[in-house]
């Protein structure tokens, strides 16, 4: 009986975040509530373990303070919204993941293999946090950059698999349309949804970057998955970031559904 | 001479390979993916590329041969009929691994429908059961496409997700009177 009130209790819940609509408020309001409950967020300590992780020891004795993240080293203030970006250091177009994996092995003198992806991930929520309030500026100067870009338009426009999926297709075509619990978001356009990763989704309780949002999209539609750190993720992310410049970051990390 | 045959055959692979999305150059890059995803985006079919090149809206002058070559894909059960067991069908519908129809349409009496696609709430009721309507009905599930050029809604048939006995299954769960989706009131509905 009790269990079944439960249920109950549970589906009048769903049924009233449902009815709420924004899912922006309603993680606003999530968050109030985990902040009254436990007095700190999820987001606070996974920033506060990349700081821990950022001023580690290498194998090459060095932190990752000696890496430069685009405006020098050891310069964390603002560098976030400038990535994807062209590295001269590696002659490679990198994002936050990716830089962070380059540092790590290039500087501190990790092998690859020791390059933990949930030590990747808090990196970025703490590198990502330095850059809140700021406006995305990513460029197309450098000719990879543009090259990048280029594909990531055409795979955002690509219908793939047996499904015919393809980005645009929902994120374009059906936005503010729901299929199943959120609506589709305007990710080119004013939701800007470049500025919503590195976040935590208290949902299912994950800490991710835009790199696993990416891989979550294909994923969910039964379209294989683009490996970690590859190009056609990165290619994506240049061309969202690009789209999205000039939108403010509201918070970094973000904390969603 | 050998010039003039030479001109057909530059033709044919300027024609192929504008029918190609990627370049051999960003082919290689999707590669860095993996094997499977690297595979999936090589080797788009021909109409998946032309939705992508075009952006999910064909100039009409490309409209007539598109939607020729997708009702052409159309293939229908043994048995000739078009509503097969509504309670099977059910089941197909409403299994998100399955045909997940809910997650878009609203209508379902076991889930609360989206709103990507059109409101299918008591479509047997309002639409009736005639030959018109049922042949309709499978085609559209068979092969969105032929209807629909480009559009979000899966192939379930011509993609070979569902066969042509599990979409006229789902046609009945539509289309029959006596079908749960036509006596039970749908999740949500006010």
């Amino acid at each position: 009986m009790r269990k079944a009130v439960g249920v109950g209790l549970a589906v009048l819940l769903v049924g009233l975040g449902l009815a709420q609509g924004d899912p922006r408020e309603e993680a606003k309001r999530q968050k109030e509530l985990l902040l009254q409950t436990s007095g700190v967020l999820p987001t606070e300590l996974i920033v506060a373990q990349g700081e821990e992780l950022f001023r580690r020891k290498g194998p090459s004795g060095k932190t990752l303070e000696a890496c430069d993240f685009g405006l020098g080293k050891g310069v964390l203030e603002g560098v976030a919204v400038r990535l994807p970006r062209y590295f001269l250091d590696t002659g490679k177009v990198e994002d936050l993941d990716g830089r962070i994996v380059t540092c790590m092995t290039r500087v501190q003198g990790y092998k690859p293999e020791e390059v933990k992806r949930s030590e990747v991930v808090a990196l970025a929520f703490y590198i990502a946090s330095k850059s809140t309030g700021k406006a995305i500026q990513v460029r197309l100067l450098f000719p990879e950059e543009r090259e990048l870009y280029a594909l990531g338009e055409k795979l955002f426009w690509a219908r793939s698999g047996p499904r015919d999926i393809g980005c645009a297709t929902c994120h374009v075509s059906y936005v503010g349309k729901r299929a199943g619990v959120l609506s589709y978001a305007d990710v080119l356009g004013k939701d800007s949804s470049w500025t919503h990763w590195p976040a935590y989704r208290y949902s299912n309780d994950q800490a991710w970057t835009m790199q696993d949002r990416i891989r979550a999209c294909y994923g969910n539609l039964g379209h294989p998955q683009p490996a970690l750190y590859s190009v056609p993720i990165l290619a994506l992310e240049i061309f969202m970031a690009y789209q999205n410049r000039g939108a403010q970051v509201e918070e970094w990390p973000a904390f969603v559904r | 001479m050998r010039k003039v045959a030479l001109v057909p055959l530059a033709l044919a692979l300027a024609f192929a390979f504008a029918q190609r999305y990627f370049s051999e150059e960003e082919l290689k890059r999707i590669q860095t993916g993996g094997k499977a995803y690297a595979e999936v985006l090589a080797n788009p079919r021909p109409d998946q590329a032309l939705c992508a090149l075009h952006r999910n809206r064909l100039p009409g002058d490309l409209l007539p041969k598109f939607l020729e070559e997708q009702r052409a894909l159309i293939k229908y059960p043994t048995s000739g009929r078009l509503m097969g067991d509504w309670k099977r069908g059910g089941a197909i519908f409403n299994n998100l691994q399955k045909a997940n129809c809910f997650s878009c349409h609203f209508g379902s009496p076991v889930h609360l429908g989206g709103d990507v696609g059109p409101s299918l709430e008591k479509y047997g009721l309002k639409r009736g059961q005639s030959e018109v309507v049922q042949r309709y009905t499978y085609e559209v599930i068979y092969n969105s496409w032929a209807y629909f050029p480009c559009s979000v809604m899966y192939r379930f048939g011509a993609q070979g997700l569902l066969t042509p006995e599990e979409i006229a299954d789902v046609v009945a769960y539509l289309l029959d009177p006596e079908s749960d989706f036509n006596t039970r009131p749908a999740v949500g509905s006010k």
